[in-house]
């Protein structure tokens, strides 16, 4: 049955569409939620992020009923996650507190805390492997050796100073803590109003597709507009475990119910241009749930620019990008939504097209008029401009 | 042995080396090609078909294809990253190419053949047959003035960096140094502005007259430049504000206690080093301090006393300081053409918008002559419509494909007809021999930047370096048009539309122009300020030698500021005589009805 069927209680085309999908893969191996959440972690991160859902099993079988499309994965979840009932609010996480299992600072040589590269493919060289072994042929004996020893004599077991916190301490930082937004802004709950406090807006980002989001940050460096600059500096990227707390319904005591994973980033800019305070920074905050670093540091920059250009055009334009754009399951969903049946409305133009073609050559009534208008203007032309202009008058 | 031959030869040895290839041979050829063209035309980005490298865009690609495609297994290649050996991303990039090129590595400047950099230039010396290759993540200077690609390219070729200027101007003006950290822009060879990677302003000099070749490659961005052995190299600043290094008062290297060399900050407060190699030569006395010390850019610390704000503006408070400025005022300079008494003189000019699809041909303009003299000032009188502003347009070059002849005394001695000269040609006449005052003021003026600021652009593209001497000419024309000074620094945007449109004028008279067009100067104004305007730009043209051309659908504007005029109609000019002539008798019933309608 065609495409047409399906407009037409086209069940069984549907089913044989799913059955098609159901038989190709059977010829694969099983694959088990295990082995994904163990071979493709960093997938399953970002369908949690991009999905609004903390729990690694649903997304790992999301992604493999996607087919290992991501975006259908997305939406798997985030279709779940209607399906729960709101039991509690957490209590607030307090950023600091994170396990960290990488750290990178890269404004300051040897920032307060360790440097900790952990777990990351930055400065492995993309060339695919044939098997095990070092593609570039081993023996780093003769590189220089880091005689740095990390360990806990060196970084005892405490918070770490966040970048941001020595620019403030140094006075060198803007304060852009704001009293009228105190509770987050639930974007789950809540349909999207302009102007949006600076909560909703990172709630967005949040939630919003990592490439979208990169893009938009690209986009503004190095295309026709946009309002972010290449002259940011990063003052930390972490990634690590952080407690889940709620309070307890009996107790009223704070409880851990869990544990997340997540990337936060802090991004600076000094504020050198027009009107801004040239002696100072601002710094914009990323978090993407789950081991996502394109994702929170695009964020920090997003939000950098849209709290540095809060006032003006500039900075409503990206306030109304960041929150009207960037939803991968609204995008995505409009962009395939093309493929619906379109052609009772696609009827309707072609009408007007015929329309128009039926018309096409014939002259209208404002060309005849001019037609007219202009031939004792042309005759003129030969004739003294006198002439010329006392008959326009007198036209 | 034909070239395609010796190439797959190599790629035969590389594969039995039994190492990885990262580039293959052809690639390799085209990049080294690249950078021939680039050491020719220094300065010049040079696009090539930059290739995608196991490391990431951004991460040094563009770097790490130049000393592959130039490097061989003789080769020793030093790597450093914020001038440091250790730093991961070095590491990596050192790995990388020992293992492609099987070439040796070191730490040490003086041994290296090509030493590879991320922000830094080594402190040592280099020396004739080095080449430091700097990795670049942004090769355009210009991005920050100016996001069109398109329009970055055109003023590249035209050498019009103004803009750049200008930018400097506002930093100081507003924060009394310029804001530029990493990255200062650079004149090259006299004729390229060039993004030196970020370098700190510390490294800055030493690219200029150097020893050894400088290669800086843009992956992403797909291009490479240069910057040859012997070529000048100067940070862009005016004359009179020194180009400044960084500098914290006090400081030495917490290891070495050098205090000629670019120092980062540590946690604990403490300054290091950047360049690890040399802080560690240093402490084992193997260097040569009375040498760096005469390389090292001592002569670029900032002095307090030099700045901007160090000088006095007393002119802004007092104007009558500026009693001099109109000395440099037009008001002796007559330009003529040879044997003719006129200075712009417009032959047959017409302009024909031909028909596309919703709109029909149009004759905006036809035959229209007339000529202007040094001191007089010709009206173009006509309703919406009736062709003039085309006129005027055709004239500036905001239209070009128009008909007929255009010549100025001032250029080529009257011997071109403007009208044939290239878009570029026709935007350096807007430099210094015609001016235009648009009726709207966002047309001449950038209104986010200030008023002495879209002065400054003007001034700059005419060539004018000197910051101060800028200043005085600025304050000079805006205390002429009667915009007090204490707003000279005040972006333009927040300037009401009588002083918006002050500012336009005295912008358009900053480089005393032979021409001045002026297009319904004051129709956006409200009657009392379009008064005042009225009578400012009556004494300016009364006061200088220029030619001017006044459009205008208000005869009552015409005749406060003309000797003659003409009418036109439909594009075409029905009546012409003198001002006061045609004002107190017109013939045509058209200009008839102008008249009345200007009469109230």
């Amino acid at each position: 049955m065609g495409y047409a069927g399906t407009n037409k209680g086209g069940t069984s085309a549907i089913l044989a569409a799913e059955e098609l999908l159901r038989s190709n893969r059977e010829a694969a191996d099983e694959i088990s939620v295990d082995a994904v959440l163990t071979a493709f972690p960093a997938i399953i991160d970002r369908i949690m992020g991009e999905g609004g859902l903390w729990h690694e099993r649903t997304a790992a079988a999301a992604f493999i009923q996607a087919g290992g499309d991501t975006a259908e994965a997305v939406h798997l979840l985030r279709a779940h996650r209607s399906t729960l009932p709101r039991l509690t609010f957490s209590l607030p996480i307090e950023p600091d507190d994170m396990a960290l299992c990488r750290r990178v600072v890269p404004a300051h040589r040897s920032p307060d805390g360790p440097q900790l590269l952990g777990e990351t493919v930055d400065y492995s060289p993309r060339i695919i492997r044939r098997g095990v072994g070092d593609p570039l042929g081993g023996d780093d004996s003769d590189l220089v050796v880091d005689d740095d020893q990390i360990g806990p004599a060196k970084y005892p077991d405490r918070p770490v100073q966040r970048y941001t916190r020595f620019l403030a301490a140094q006075g060198l930082l803007v304060d852009r803590r704001d009293e009228s937004d105190p509770e987050p802004y639930d974007l789950a709950l809540n349909p999207i109003t302009l102007p949006a406090p600076r909560s909703a807006r990172l709630s967005a980002m949040s939630l919003a597709e990592t490439g979208a989001l990169v893009n938009l940050w690209y986009r503004g460096v190095i295309g026709p507009d946009g309002h972010t600059d290449e002259s940011v500096t990063l003052g930390e990227v972490r990634y690590g475990r952080l407690g889940v707390r709620v309070t307890h319904p009996h107790t009223g005591n704070p409880v851990q119910v869990g544990e997340i994973r997540a990337t936060e980033c802090e991004s600076m800019a000094h504020l050198d241009e027009r009107g801004e305070d040239a002696s100072r920074f601002d710094a914009g905050y990323g978090f993407a749930m789950g081991h996502n670093e394109r994702k929170a540091i695009a964020m920090a920059n997003m939000d950098l620019a849209a709290q540095r250009y809060a006032s003006g055009p500039a900075g409503w334009q990206t306030e109304q990008v960041i929150m009207h754009t960037t939803d991968g399951l609204a995008a995505n969903g409009f962009l395939e939504h093309l493929k619906l049946p379109h052609y009772v409305t696609f009827q309707s133009m072609i009408d007007r097209a015929l329309a128009a073609r039926a018309e096409d050559g014939k002259t209208s009534q404002r060309e005849l008029a001019e037609d007219a208008a202009e031939q004792p203007a042309q005759d003129a032309a030969e004739q003294p401009a006198e002439d010329a202009t006392k008959k326009e008058v007198l036209a | 042995m034909s070239t395609a031959s010796v190439l797959s030869e190599i790629d035969r040895e590389l594969e039995l080396s039994g190492r990885p290839t990262v580039l293959d041979e052809q690639a390799k050829r085209e990049v080294r090609r690249a950078m021939l063209s680039a050491v020719c035309i220094p300065g010049y980005q040079v696009p090539f078909g930059s290739r995608e490298m196991p490391v990431a865009r951004g991460w040094g690609s563009g770097g790490l294809q130049a000393t592959l495609a130039m490097g061989g297994s003789e080769d020793v290649v030093k790597v450093i990253d914020q001038g440091d050996e250790e730093g991961v991303n070095a590491v990596n990039l050192r790995r990388l190419i020992r293992g492609t090129l099987g070439c040796g590595t070191t730490a040490d400047t003086r041994e290296a053949s090509i030493v590879q950099s991320r922000h830094r230039i080594p402190e040592d010396r280099m020396v004739a047959g080095q080449t430091i290759v700097l990795q670049v993540p942004n090769s355009e200077p210009l991005r920050g003035v100016e996001k069109s690609v398109r329009e970055c390219n055109r003023m590249h070729a035209e050498a019009d960096y103004s803009r750049i200027w200008v930018g400097m101007y506002e930093d100081l003006v507003t924060g009394g140094v310029v804001n530029t950290g990493a990255g200062y822009p650079v004149m090259v060879n006299d004729r390229y502005l060039m993004a030196p990677s970020p370098i700190p302003r510390w490294d800055v000099p030493r690219l200029n007259d150097s020893d050894h070749l400088t290669i800086l490659s843009h992956g992403r961005d797909k291009k490479i430049y240069a910057v040859p052995p012997h070529t000048p190299v100067a940070p862009v600043t005016f004359d009179d504000v020194p180009f400044e290094v960084e500098f914290t008062e006090g400081t030495t290297c917490g290891l070495c206690g050098s205090a000629d060399t670019f120092m980062v900050q540590t946690s604990d407060g403490r300054f290091l080093c950047s360049d690890v190699e040399w802080c560690r030569r240093v402490r084992d006395h193997d260097v040569d301090p009375a040498e760096h010390r005469v390389i090292a850019p001592l002569q670029y610390l900032p002095d307090a006393g030099k700045r901007v704000r160090a000088t006095a503006e007393d002119y802004l408070v007092d104007p009558g300081l500026l009693a001099d400025e109109s000395a440099g005022f037009r008001d002796a300079v007559t330009t003529t053409a040879p044997g003719a008494e006129w200075t712009l003189k417009v032959s047959g000019l017409g302009k024909t918008y031909p028909a596309r699809r919703g709109s029909s041909a149009v004759v905006a303009a036809a035959d229209v002559d007339f000529d202007v003299a040094p001191g007089e000032a010709l009206g173009i009188i006509g309703e919406s419509g009736s062709g003039k502003s085309t006129v005027m347009k055709c004239i500036i070059g905001d239209e070009y494909q128009a008909q007929g002849d255009v010549r100025l005394a001032g250029f080529d001695d009257a011997r071109t007809n403007i009208l044939q000269l290239t878009p570029t040609e026709r935007r350096n006449l807007r430099i210094s021999a015609l001016s235009v005052v648009y009726q709207d003021p966002a047309m001449g003026l950038n209104l986010r930047i200030s008023a002495g600021g879209n002065i400054t652009e003007r001034l700059t593209a005419a060539g004018w370096r000197n910051y101060r001497a800028i200043r005085r000419r600025a304050a000079g024309l805006l205390d002429r048009v009667e915009v007090p000074l204490n707003r000279m620094d005040d972006a333009v945007g927040q300037f009401s539309g009588g002083m918006r449109q002050r500012v336009q004028i005295a912008k358009a008279l900053a480089t005393d122009p032979d021409v001045l067009l002026l297009d319904e100067p004051t129709t956006g104004l409200d009657a009392s300020v379009a008064a005042g305007v009225l009578d400012l730009l009556r004494e300016l043209l009364a006061e200088r030698n220029i030619a001017v051309v006044v459009v205008s659908h208000d005869f009552s504007v015409i005749d406060a500021l003309t000797d003659r005029a003409i009418v036109m109609h439909r594009g075409r000019v029905i009546e012409t005589g003198l001002t006061d002539q045609l004002f107190a008798d017109p013939h045509e019933a058209y200009t008839q009805r102008l008249v009345a309608a200007a009469r109230g």
